[in-house]
């Protein structure tokens, strides 16, 4: 009973981890530049107001309202995440009035507006203190909710931080300006009622000289609902400006790039895993949170499950860890599948040594983790050097993204593939510059990566660019001598030329590789090494199990359920659940050991649209009968006849409740069948 | 000419009775895999029988086609076109969407015309119907106590995922609320926990959420609508981190949590991080309940958990064809209507309640004659005049607590459309409060 709450399981350093992921910054510093962009825009939409210029520009421009369309993208999930980083970011910087609003809360322009000032009123608790707090309960309650009551409560506010104590004064105004604009976001902007929308914009448009309002759209689809929704005498009341937010597969990009590409976080996922995860996005949702969701999911069901991950931990952890390890953990490291490959592949008297003394374990695992460690860092750097090269072939035969690259190699020996093989073909057909800028990039990946054996392999590429500098060289010279060729091959006769031509066609099939040629080649191979060496499919590496996630069927379960096929193999095929012998039938027939439920399923199956109750209950009194035998004395046998009428009633309310069938009204004592076909 | 109509009808009716004692019996002998002697019997008696049923069926039908629509007599007496059922054996899977939309193509329906009625079974109210099954016993109880321990095995799962954020729903063939209940008792001894019957008929949003903030959170007061509850709900959620809450949901898609509105909130009050929701849902088409917003709202973790039990409490509720209305309900009703009566409103209703349980051995009672009734109660001094009487039972008749009917003789009967056992149960409680 003490282990229910087993999140010492969890080895520390990687919760530590797993909750700076469960907060998901990352997702914050993505949208840093659209919130720059935002912020600017804030503070330029009112500095007129702010500034107080003449009278005049003010009023031309004042039926004007400030607005940002905001272009989120499909994946609706994520934009609560998003808006709420923007509060944080507008709070900081711009404004404490903030009002966020949601189609659902405002079917009209007075619940809106209630629900406005209601948000608007509460931030200003928030800044103020809560000392008068009845105030704002009376107001709440009892204040009207026009635009004018808005207007006083504004005025109000902002004359009252002006004759603040001074010291508060410069905290706010350091952060606000004097009179901040009030911002409302209209959080999914299709779904608002047009008439909504146009009401209030019509109606605060006339009040923006004295309540300097700035309207943010999060859009979903388009720009151009904007126009759909908005009549032009409403929209040309909105000065516009346009803001694109990160799409949801850069975000997909860049959190796969954050969270697996990097070997400083030692949980992995397997090909499998991965690819579940990936489908989930791109063919479910394209949310980003259910993708961070997935990968919660595989670090819990890693620990959980995995008695080896207590090993999965920073290098410096682990080999710690390693170390003091108990006999039984001993144990479960020579279960592991790849471990026992790798005793299996040493010489005899280790291999005893490896099963009988836990100190050599200890070491060689020890030894085994770093191996593990090195084969990360190098494997990352090499991944992307090769994806340098893929992403530039014609038809991307490897994929456009470096995480599809990082499936195929984690699934199995990538050089062996065909696409693989198809991809160096069209490399060695890269011209010059390409070849040149990935070389660069290369290096500087190479440079950059923490791996220590990519010294020599810096050189290397460094003396392929040198070789391609002094190509370019010697082509010059080349183009010389082969100009002063044609010149000559002008003046002979037509015999001669004939002569030279077909020896020149000769000499094209045989031709000989000129040096970029080879170079390219040399290049191509070069890279083909590397890829050979570093990019060893991860299951290949002894005490892979110790970082990798592999089991792909528990995601798809808890993630990807599908409850109604689970429902109809439970009714269809009772033995998949119910281990007895007497239950193994084939599909077909109607086994009347079945439990009563699956008979009156089956049963049902055979009905058309309306069921007949009656006959419902006499095929199932037969199909039991039939299974209680013929014996059953004449005496009991209306005792028994409740008993079985009392069963059917049970199952047939029972798949009335599964939503299988309903009353109806159509005939006395019928039942509508509510599904069809499977299930 | 009537009389040639109904022989016309007849001859149809044998037609189609025939035809489908030909059909069924025939369907089950193939289906068993050994035909026994016993069977035998019992399928000739089932053709024998409907012989004899033909004087019955042809009274019924001609009922019938007095009160339904003339479309709806046409589409039963229509020869059928026999079809799908011996296609559906052969290949099940082949063409379900065609099978679908063959069945839906036309308003006729075939199936037989028999009815419960003359099954000469009465109809099993609850409380006998629970006896009769407790004598059954369960079958493959040994099998199904293995598959519940597999997943009482998951329990300390369940609380380290709960506790990571994520919420759990259960779905599977068979009741879940033994396994819930398991999980609350080994589990959530010593937290705050809240249980929700969603099953039962009369549960609401609101008592939910009152419950929330009258028990959990012993706040005193009431709340415009279940959104400012959910907000005071969320933020005091918010402010005091102490506060644990888990919420189990015994069938989050029954029929009063549906509702588009219930779900949103359930799923805002699921996403507060303190509070951990564990569910359980039944209907085949449960999932479809949930758009992306709320899924993600719901961050659900799901668990496949057949168990195989029996759904014993949650169809207890509902109102079967088959059982007979237990009456508790309409029980509780009526007296909660006649209790804002006046007093002698009361004694009027059990004046006619006393009639009505006298007679009740007499299978042609048509009801009390309004003129009788005025006489009982003018000499029990409870109206004084037919208006007034008149006056009252307009009430009664809005209540919908009696029936009036106009007889052969055009003397209006007063009937209480209540069966009698419950009446009897009314009377006697009406007793007991006098």
């Amino acid at each position: 009973a003490t282990v229910y709450l087993p999140l010492k399981v969890l080895s520390p350093p990687v919760f530590s981890h797993l909750s700076i992921f469960l907060h998901m910054h990352i997702l914050e510093d993505l949208n840093k530049q659209l919130f720059d962009n935002l912020v600017s825009f804030l503070r330029r939409s009112h500095s007129e107001f702010q500034e107080k210029t003449t009278e005049w520009t003010c009023r031309m421009k004042s039926k004007e309202i400030p607005t940002a369309a905001l272009v989120l993208g499909v994946n609706v999930t994520d934009h609560d995440l998003t808006f709420r980083s923007l509060s944080e970011v507008l709070q900081n910087n711009i404004t404490p009035y903030i009002a966020f609003l949601e189609a659902k809360d405002c079917p009209g322009v007075k619940k809106l507006m209630q629900k406005l000032m209601g948000q608007l009123m509460n931030c200003y608790v928030d800044v103020d203190s809560s000392e008068d707090e009845d105030y704002v309960q009376v107001s709440h309650n009892r204040i009207r909710c026009s635009m004018t009551s808005l207007i006083n409560w504004y005025e109000s506010v902002t004359k009252k931080t002006d004759s603040e104590t001074p010291s508060k004064k410069r905290t706010s105004s350091s952060r606000h300006w004097q009179s901040p604009p009030v911002v409302v976001v209209f959080k999914d902007m299709e779904s608002f009622s047009t008439k909504v929308l146009q009401d209030f914009i019509v109606i605060s448009s006339q009040h923006i000289h004295e309540l300097p309002l700035v309207l943010i759209f999060g859009i979903a689809t388009s720009p151009m609902i904007i126009h759909s929704l908005l009549p032009h005498s409403v929209s040309s009341l909105l000065c516009i400006e346009l803001f694109q937010s990160l799409s949801c597969k850069d975000h997909l990009s860049t959190i796969i790039d954050k969270l697996l590409l990097r070997a400083s976080f030692p949980f992995k996922l397997g090909e499998k895993v991965l690819q579940v995860l990936i489908n989930i996005f791109l063919y479910h949702d394209f949310s980003v949170q259910n993708f961070v969701k997935g990968f919660q999911l595989c670090i819990v069901e890693h620990f959980c499950s995995q008695p080896v991950s207590v090993l999965c931990c920073q290098l410096v952890d682990a080999k710690k860890r390693a170390d003091s390890l108990s006999h039984d953990q001993c144990e479960n490291i020579r279960k592991l599948p790849s471990f026992r490959r790798y005793v299996e592949s040493q010489v005899s008297e280790k291999q005893i040594a490896l099963l009988t003394e836990d100190t050599y374990l200890k070491e060689t695992t020890q030894k085994l983790l770093e191996d593990l460690h090195v084969y990360h860092e190098n494997y990352l750097s090499v991944l992307r050097c090769l994806h340098v090269f893929t992403s530039f072939l014609p038809k991307y035969p490897l994929g456009k993204q470096i995480r599809e690259l990082h499936c195929a190699c984690l699934e199995n020996q990538v050089w062996e593939t065909e696409e693989y093989e198809s991809s160096l073909q069209l490399a060695r057909m890269l011209n010059k510059s390409d070849l040149v800028t990935m070389l660069q990039q290369c290096v500087e990946i190479f440079v950059s990566s923490s791996g220590k054996e990519f010294d020599n392999t810096v050189e290397k590429l460094k003396e392929f660019l040198t070789q391609f500098q002094k190509l370019e060289e010697a082509f010059q010279e080349q183009d010389v001598s082969v100009s002063s060729q044609k010149e000559l091959q002008k003046k002979t006769d037509l015999y001669h030329l004939q002569k030279t031509l077909l020896e020149l066609k000769e000499s094209r099939r045989y031709k000989k590789l000129t040096k970029f040629e080879m170079l390219r080649f040399d290049v191509v191979d070069y890279i083909d090494s590397l890829v050979r060496n570093y990019l060893v499919p991860a299951n290949h590496k002894t005490l892979h199990e110790i970082a990798y996630f592999n089991t792909a069927s528990v995601l798809r379960e808890h993630l990807n359920a599908a409850p109604r096929i689970a429902l109809h193999t439970a009714l269809n095929n009772p033995y998949r659940y119910l281990k007895n012998q007497e239950l193994k039938s084939d599909e077909g027939s109607i086994s009347n050991k079945a439990p009563d439920i699956c008979i009156v399923y089956k049963l049902h199956l055979e009905c058309g649209r309306l069921i007949n109750l009656v006959d419902w209950l006499e095929a199932f009194s037969t199909v039991v009968m039939a299974a209680e035998g013929p014996n059953a004395d004449a005496a009991s046998s209306d005792q028994v006849d409740d008993i079985i009428h009392a069963r059917f009633i049970r199952a047939v309310s029972e798949l009335e409740l599964l939503g299988f069938i309903k009353p109806s009204k159509q005939k006395t004592d019928h039942v509508a069948r509510l599904t069809w076909g499977g299930c | 000419m009537f009389l040639l109509l109904m022989h016309v009808f007849s001859l149809l009716l044998q037609n189609k009775k025939k035809e489908f004692v030909s059909t069924t019996p025939y369907r089950l002998r193939k289906r068993l895999t050994a035909p026994d002697p016993y069977l035998e019997s019992e399928s000739e008696y089932s053709a024998s029988c409907s012989e004899e049923d033909e004087e019955d069926q042809k009274e019924v039908s001609t009922v019938l086609s007095g009160q339904k629509t003339p479309a709806k007599t046409k589409a039963a007496s229509t020869p059928p076109p026999r079809n799908t059922l011996a296609k559906k054996n052969k290949n099940k899977m082949a063409n379900l969407v065609e099978e679908y939309f063959e069945a839906h193509s036309s308003s006729k329906v075939l199936t037989s015309d028999r009815t419960l009625q003359k099954l000469q079974k009465r109809r099993l109210n609850q409380q006998t119907l629970h006896d009769l099954l407790k004598k059954a016993p369960l079958a493959y109880a040994a099998e199904i106590k293995e598959l519940n321990q597999q997943h009482e095995r998951l329990f300390s799962k369940w609380m380290l995922q709960l506790h990571l954020g994520f919420n759990i729903v259960l779905y599977g063939l068979g009741s879940k609320r033994d396994l819930l209940e398991k999980f609350r008792i080994s589990a959530l001894q010593e937290s705050v926990h809240l249980v929700v019957n969603g099953y039962f008929p009369s549960i609401t949003l609101r008592s939910i959420l009152n419950s929330i903030t009258e028990d959990v959170l012993n706040h005193i007061g009431t709340f415009r609508s279940p959104p400012d509850q959910l907000e005071f709900i969320i933020k005091r959620f918010k402010e005091d981190s102490s506060l644990e809450l888990y919420v189990l949901i015994h069938n989050l898609d029954s029929q009063m949590l549906r509702g588009e509105r219930s779900q949103q909130i359930l799923a805002q009050l699921s996403s507060v991080p303190s509070i951990y929701l564990i569910a359980s849902i039944d209907h085949i088409n449960a999932p479809l309940l949930w758009d992306q917003a709320k899924l993600s709202l719901y961050n659900w973790l799901w668990y496949e958990t057949t168990t195989f039990s029996p759904y014993v409490e949650e169809t207890s509720y509902e109102n079967s064809l088959l059982v007979q209305q237990s009456g508790s309900l309409a029980l509780s009703s009526l007296t909660h209507v006649l209790r804002s009566l006046t007093l002698n409103a009361r004694g009027i209703f059990r004046l006619l309640a006393q009639y009505q349980l006298e007679n009740k051995d007499n299978p042609s009672y048509p009801g009390l004659s309004f003129q009788d009734f005025y006489q009982q109660c003018r000499e029990a001094f409870l109206v004084n005049s037919d208006l007034t009487l008149r006056a009252q039972l307009t009430e009664f008749r809005d209540h919908k607590l009696i029936r009036t009917k106009r007889g052969a003789d055009g003397v209006e009967y007063l009937l209480i459309p209540v069966d009698d056992s419950t009446l009897a149960d009314f009377l006697e409680k009406e007793d007991e409060d006098l």
